[in-house]
């Protein structure tokens, strides 16, 4: 079975999973809420601040919300073991992973589109002109946290102390991103709007890079 | 001769993270040696 | 389960005590050239030659987390306990030296701005890097099985090493557009300087290898006791 089908039943598995439960999506977003709400008290969100602040707070709590959402990943298969079911399958151990990675890139992404309309409403942003570009910047960043996250998830999964290790692990690596996606986007809206190739170029590589890097040394997490 | 208190600070500062490592390594060192001796012991 | 390694680890000491010796020279020779032999810098004045030292381990540093990378990736291809030996090493090593590089830094700031840190691109980015390798060192903690611990914190390592390039172009990309106070630009230096400077590189370096070796020795020495151990219970 190739790589990409034996991903794509992997990916189809975990969708499957979370949406007849629909908890870590649920809980994920009511979080991003939570830090939306408490960022408005550390500065005055109505005036000119709020364009300034505004994008790097959205990507911190989406970060935030990545280092937690991450977590079951992998933490999941170990209650009933189900881990080393998939490791006996006849498939590439790295699809397994790339299979949590695309589901891992639909739930956040999913989390962070629903939040932008509510993030622009209670900012005072518009978003809707920028929209695709907007929509560039989210995916861009998304892979990165995605990629890192998963492999981290897997990590993390196996030392003590997993619940804490995860945002130890995953916030310092992510940096780059935080920086790259914020800044983006303070540049898309920014009147007049505009894309900024050095950081788009940016997190396309760090994307790149992370993306090899799992493909070449993820499977070794996978071993028993 | 400006400043010469903050260059001593940063020498003192240099001088004890040198050390201060040395003497983690060492200590962690001779933990393992009382280890070794008394997994000896037991072993005869 | 006795490799090379293991079987040398009990015997002798991890350091010939000629070397310690040379890197004592080095060292009291680079002391020598950074304090008195270079000249003083004209606006900084004797402030300046904390330069010497910082620069120099952060250069070390950067090596040790090199290593960490190499050490990793060597262990994934390997499975030769030695290699992750090499890893914990650096990292501890290198983390010692940022450690140096993150309170000489502040040292030197205050007295020639006024302030003790800045938001500086070269501070931040070693600042995350020192982060980076302690939380590196934090997760080597939390993993009991030796060979489950190197596997998994060697990905780790991979990753954090491979994040070093892009934490240093994101961050300075990042300064350039929010204009900084930048720390030791001073332009060119005098020959004399840029000698001193190698002259500390090389005393770094030194010290560096001597480091790792002893704690690659200690590393080694506990792996041993824990093999040992193993058998003990498992025969016992």
């Amino acid at each position: 079975m190739s790589i990409a089908r034996a991903a794509g039943i992997i990916l189809a598995k975990e969708l499957r999973t979370e949406f007849r439960s629909r908890e870590l999506l649920g809980t994920t977003l009511v979080f991003v809420l939570i830090v939306i709400v408490l960022f408005s008290f550390t500065f005055n969100p109505t005036s000119e601040e709020s364009r300034r602040f505004g994008p790097g707070l959205l990507w911190l709590a989406f970060l935030f919300a990545g280092s937690l959402m991450l977590q079951p990943s992998f933490l999941r298969e170990q209650t009933n073991d189900t881990l080393a079911a998939l490791r006996l399958a006849p498939i590439d151990p790295f699809s397994i992973l790339a299979g949590k990675m695309a589901a891992n890139f639909l739930f956040l992404l999913l989390v962070e589109v629903i939040l932008l309309p509510v993030f622009a409403v209670l900012y005072n942003t518009a978003i809707l002109p920028v929209l695709p570009q907007l929509l560039l910047v989210l995916a861009l960043g998304t892979v990165g946290l995605a990629t890192t996250g998963t492999v981290f998830s897997a990590v993390a999964s196996q030392a003590r102390l997993r619940e804490l290790l995860l945002p130890l692990l995953l916030l310092p690596v992510l940096a780059p991103v935080l920086i790259a996606s914020t800044e983006s986007t303070i540049g898309i809206l920014r009147d007049p709007p505009e894309l900024s190739l050095v950081w788009i170029t940016f997190l396309t590589s760090f994307d790149v890079v992370f993306l090899t890097a799992a493909w070449l040394v993820g499977e070794y997490l996978l071993e028993e | 001769m400006k400043n010469l208190n903050f260059l001593v600070a940063a020498y003192i500062a240099i001088w004890v993270v040198f050390c201060g490592y040395l003497f983690s390594v060492a200590r962690r060192m001779a933990s393992l040696q009382d280890d070794i001796r008394r997994l000896k012991r037991n072993g005869k | 389960m006795a490799t090379e390694a293991q079987s040398q680890a009990s015997s002798g000491p991890a350091i010939s005590l000629p070397s310690i010796l040379i890197v004592f020279l080095l060292l009291a020779a680079a002391s020598y050239a950074a304090l008195i032999w270079a000249p003083t810098e004209a606006t900084m004045g004797l402030i300046q030659r904390i330069f010497y030292f910082h620069v120099s381990s952060a250069w070390s540093g950067f090596i040790s987390f090199i290593m960490v990378f190499i050490g990793s990736v060597a262990y994934l291809r390997t499975r030769a306990l030695k290699w992750d030996w090499l890893a914990v090493a650096s990292a501890e090593v290198g983390v010692a030296f940022f450690t140096i590089v993150l309170i000489t830094g502040p040292i030197w700031a205050k007295p020639v701005w006024g302030i003790w840190w800045t938001w500086d691109a070269r501070l931040t980015s070693s600042f995350l890097l020192w982060v980076l390798f302690v939380s590196y060192l934090i997760l080597r903690t939390l993993l009991d099985e030796p060979e489950r611990r190197a596997l998994v914190s060697a990905v780790f390592g991979i990753f954090a090493a491979l994040d070093i390039p892009l934490v240093y172009f994101s961050i300075w990309w990042f300064r350039t557009q929010h204009p900084q106070p930048v720390i030791g630009d001073g332009g060119s230096l005098a020959p004399r300087m840029g000698y001193a400077l190698l002259m500390c590189w090389a005393a770094t370096l030194g010290v560096m290898t001597v480091l790792i070796r002893v704690r690659y020795h200690l590393e080694a020495m506990r792996s041993e006791v824990d093999a040992y151990r193993m058998n003990v219970s498992r025969n016992g």
